[in-house]
């Protein structure tokens, strides 16, 4: 266990069940713990290093207050530090006030642009703890009910290689059905020669299109 | 390589394409990306996002309050599932709303579903970064055109493609998520849409600088076998066929 104190992450194991939390031992009693309390199934432990919190799914929060943000650049040297030990994702939340905004930009900078880290802004522990319990519960989700997910809805392509064809200078809807109905596919209809184009849509249009398709 | 001013990261020419709603809904956004960062915007006609940065990534710009409330939901999560067919990476500005004159500065009350939004979007593995105005939504995007730039992944086609080459933009730009910084590398790249439908799987990725699954879909879209049966009946509108709209 004394090894493990000393390495930055030391929960890299630790499989949180769904809808559980394990906090470091420094929130015990926080109001940040009490408003967790009773939403999430909160349990603490010692020497979970840089982490202040884990969720299921290999994710951990580390937070980032006003007053880590006004001391100076040490919270920087400890998510370096998560950075480069972790394989866990990392969710930095940080409290952002009238007071740190100032620094917000940079640390933003940093944390998302730098290190490839999610990074999301609270007002104060409160805010925190709300934050928390909704991401917990999204870690809880089956990943189908993400509304953000895109379910790939297999689409039929006729409407869109229609359009396409209509966008040829001198073809309507109508001669774009008769091109398709003859070669089938964009790819046919680009490897006609002149004389088979003018077979189906006349010479003027089809010397047209065949200049439109091959320069 | 962090710090600004460094020479190397001024002498590129950084290019970003601006959906011309933006000029209505973030005037200086693009002031400030053209004017304080020196970026050329290119306003077109993007529909899927507000701003694509690279030959990858898409940028949409939300206003904090649109994540307040659920009435907003639909819309966003169709725009951004549709952006997931096209980009490799989205990102997402969450833009503070303006206080508009004569307004007082509105107290933020964060809701329940403005963190569940929040959560989701981590989960989808979409970026966020956080903007207080206009202007800092330029600047974030300068960093993220700058970023892209180092990987190599910045738009360096011509933006403006003119006579029978805007005609060639039209039509690649009607093939489904194909994006318009894509269309744009067809254009520059291959001689003819000829040249476009007899490539291979490999030089569609390299020409138009796609993941591998999105030039086969190119691909596979080039050499789809229209069947007639398979289109949908121009009239009535799908969907409302008891409910005529005038």
């Amino acid at each position: 266990m004394t090894a493990k104190a000393n390495s930055p992450v030391t929960a890299g194991s630790i499989v949180v069940p769904l809808g559980h939390v394990i906090g470091n031992e420094k929130w015990r009693g926080s109001e940040l713990a009490q408003r967790l309390q009773g939403k999430v199934r909160l349990i603490f432990e010692d020497g979970l290093g840089l982490v202040d919190f884990h969720l299921p799914n290999r994710t951990c929060i580390l937070l980032i207050s006003e007053a880590d943000l006004v001391a100076g650049d040490e919270f920087k040297r400890r998510l370096v530090k998560f950075r480069n030990a972790s394989s866990l994702r990392g969710i930095v939340v940080i409290e952002k006030t009238p007071i740190s905004d100032q620094y917000y930009l940079g640390v933003q900078k940093l944390v998302v642009l730098e290190l490839g880290m999610v990074m999301l802004p609270v007002a104060n522990q409160g805010e925190a703890s709300q934050l928390i319990i909704q991401l917990v519960r999204e870690q809880s989700r089956d990943r189908g009910s993400n509304p953000f997910v895109g379910g790939q809805r297999a689409r039929a392509a006729e409407p869109a290689v229609l359009q396409a064809l209509q966008r040829i200078p001198g073809v309507g809807r109508t001669k774009a059905l008769l091109l398709l109905q003859r070669f089938g596919s964009i790819h046919r209809l680009c490897n006609a020669d002149s004389r088979e184009l003018e077979q189906a849509v006349g010479s003027t249009v089809a010397q047209q299109i065949y200049t439109f398709l091959h320069s | 390589s962090a710090q600004g001013n460094v020479p190397s990261e001024r002498s590129p020419s950084l290019c970003i394409l601006a959906d011309s709603r933006e000029m209505c809904s973030g005037p200086e956004v693009l002031s400030c990306l053209r004017a304080g960062h020196g970026l050329r915007v290119q306003v077109c006609s993007l529909g899927s996002s507000d701003y694509i940065v690279s030959n990858r990534l898409a940028v949409d710009r939300v206003l904090q309050s649109e994540l307040q409330s659920p009435g907003n939901r639909n819309k966003l999560s169709q725009r951004l599932q549709r952006l997931q067919g096209i980009f490799e990476r989205i990102c997402v500005i969450v833009e503070t709303d303006r206080v508009r004159p004569g307004e007082t500065s509105r107290c933020f009350q964060r809701t329940q579903h403005y963190d569940g939004v929040l959560s989701a979007l981590v989960q989808a593995g979409i970026r966020i970064l956080f903007s207080s105005c206009q202007e800092q939504t330029a600047a974030l995007l300068k960093e993220l055109a700058l970023l892209e730039h180092r990987k190599d992944a910045a738009i360096q086609v011509p933006t403006e493609p003119e006579g029978h080459g805007r005609d060639l933009l039209n039509f690649y730009l009607s093939i489904p998520n194909l994006s318009y910084g894509a269309a744009l590398n067809l254009c520059h790249s291959f001689g003819s849409i000829t040249a476009v439908a007899n490539s291979s799987v490999p030089a569609l990725a390299a020409g138009a600088r796609l993941s591998r699954p999105q030039a086969e879909e190119l691909h596979r879209f080039l050499r789809h076998e229209f069947d007639l049966q398979l289109l949908p009946q121009p009239l009535p509108a799908k969907g409302k066929a008891t409910a005529p709209r005038s």
